[in-house]
């Protein structure tokens, strides 16, 4: 039985496709309901333009972990981490990309354990373990993007390096 | 069953996994009125089309949370302490914000285990053991490393690879839950009970077993590029695994669930 699996597996990592680094005349897409193209690679810069979910974009050149892109007349700079190699494909709602860009994952990280996991674990005498799955989600539920943000200066990470 | 595989729309009308028709609590979420039924069937079989290209976020959640009871389950429960998981979940987020699947509900949580592991699940889930976490002591480059390596897992769906072609996950469910109100009793019997198949799979899959080592690999440097991005030390991966290779043990305790430890460390050197 494992052998067909590990097969299968395999076959899944051949669809993938074949990374390119984010470098001057590449292309990436943004993986956001919104990202912002700054005036400067530096995230305390003015926002310049802002693009929306899935868009492609033309890197014309970089800076460190920052890429000048461009999406047709809109061009700025972007943290590398803030954009794909590849496009996502991400549906909307539940825990997907926001239906709305002013969205936050804030409700996102409040959903609870889906129904069907839940009663597979009544089914499997599993009570002790959802309890603490149940804790879990609403113990970084607390976790905000806006803390997740305030924490990454904090420390000097991400797009605050 | 390898047929099966291939032509999930068979495989959904065939399938009838009389092992996990027990999951009967399933029918008390049917409700709804035929015409939505039928609109919503006509949704599904979409789904089922497209099972080879990918599975739903909502029967990922499914999945993701029923595989985190399992690996909870049987790691030894959660560890609830407040500090730790506040460091775990903004070390965690921090990189998972930077992932290529930003918007999923991240969650990070510690396993009450000795032993040296680390494992995620679908949708968001990622668990270290409070045996590797403690190894990794108060570097958060090391913590990093770990947790980036496991988001990898989920960002590249590579738990959900493992089900390409099962019916269950690409919209069966839904049909038979929906169906069950007026006479499909044995669909939504089937419905659960391949979202019990599925799970069996997943945890014999890789939470047994571990993923094949090409898919470690992928998530090894994968996961070190991650950490890089978003300010952590590079470096961190290879050193975390040296310190477990150097750690005196049972090895079946240690990371037992991935390649060789000596393989993993040459190919980030």
């Amino acid at each position: 039985m494992r052998k067909p699996l590990i097969l299968l597996a395999g076959a899944g990592l051949l669809a993938l496709p074949a990374t390119a680094a984010l470098a001057p005349g590449g292309t990436a897409y943004t993986k956001r309901a919104s990202t912002d193209l700054l005036a400067q690679p530096s995230a305390a810069a003015e926002v310049v333009a802002t693009v929306g979910y899935g868009r492609k974009l033309a890197v014309t050149a970089a800076q460190g972990a920052w890429l000048n892109v461009k999406d047709g007349r809109k061009a700025g700079w972007v943290f590398k981490g803030n954009i794909a190699e590849q496009k996502i494909e991400e549906t909307k709602g539940a825990d997907g990309l926001p239906f709305e860009a002013s969205e936050t994952s804030a409700s996102a990280a409040a959903r609870p354990l889906a129904e069907e996991a839940s009663s597979y674990a009544d089914q499997k005498g599993l009570g002790e373990a959802k309890a603490d799955v149940l804790w879990l989600e609403q113990a970084t539920a607390q976790f905000t993007p806006a803390e997740v943000t305030a924490y990454l200066q904090a420390q000097r990470k991400g797009e605050f390096q | 069953m390898s047929f099966l595989r291939f032509f999930p729309l068979c495989a959904a009308l065939a399938l009838a996994p009389a092992a996990h028709a027990q999951f009967g609590d399933l029918l008390r979420q049917v409700g709804g009125d035929k015409a939505d039924t039928i609109v919503d069937n006509f949704a599904d079989g979409k789904k089922l089309v497209k099972s080879a290209a990918g599975i739903g976020l909502e029967e990922e959640r499914s999945l993701g949370g029923s595989v985190a009871v399992e690996i909870v389950s049987r790691y030894g429960g959660l560890v609830r302490d407040e500090a730790l998981l506040r460091r775990v979940n903004l070390v965690g987020r921090s990189l998972a914000q930077y992932s290529d699947r930003p918007t999923l509900a991240w969650r990070f949580g510690v396993l009450n285990s000795p032993t040296v592991n680390a494992f995620s699940a679908p949708s968001g889930y990622v668990f270290i053991t409070r045996g590797l976490y403690a190894l990794a002591g108060d570097d958060d480059d090391l913590l990093a490393a770990i947790l980036a390596h496991e988001i990898i897992h989920i960002t590249q769906k590579h738990a959900l690879n493992l089900l390409r072609g099962s019916a269950a996950a690409s919209g069966a469910l839904g049909i038979a839950a929906r169906n069950a109100k007026g006479n499909g009793l044995r669909q939504a019997q089937d419905a659960a009970g391949q979202l019990g198949l599925d799970v069996d799979r997943l945890i014999e899959g890789f939470v047994v077993h571990g993923f094949a080592p090409e898919t470690e690999y992928t998530a090894d440097a994968q996961g070190r590029a991650l950490a890089a991005t978003c300010g952590y030390r590079a470096t961190g991966l290879r050193e975390i695994l040296v310190k477990v290779q150097n750690t005196q043990g049972d090895p079946a305790t240690l990371f037992s669930t991935h390649p060789p430890l000596a393989e993993r460390i040459q190919r980030l050197r």
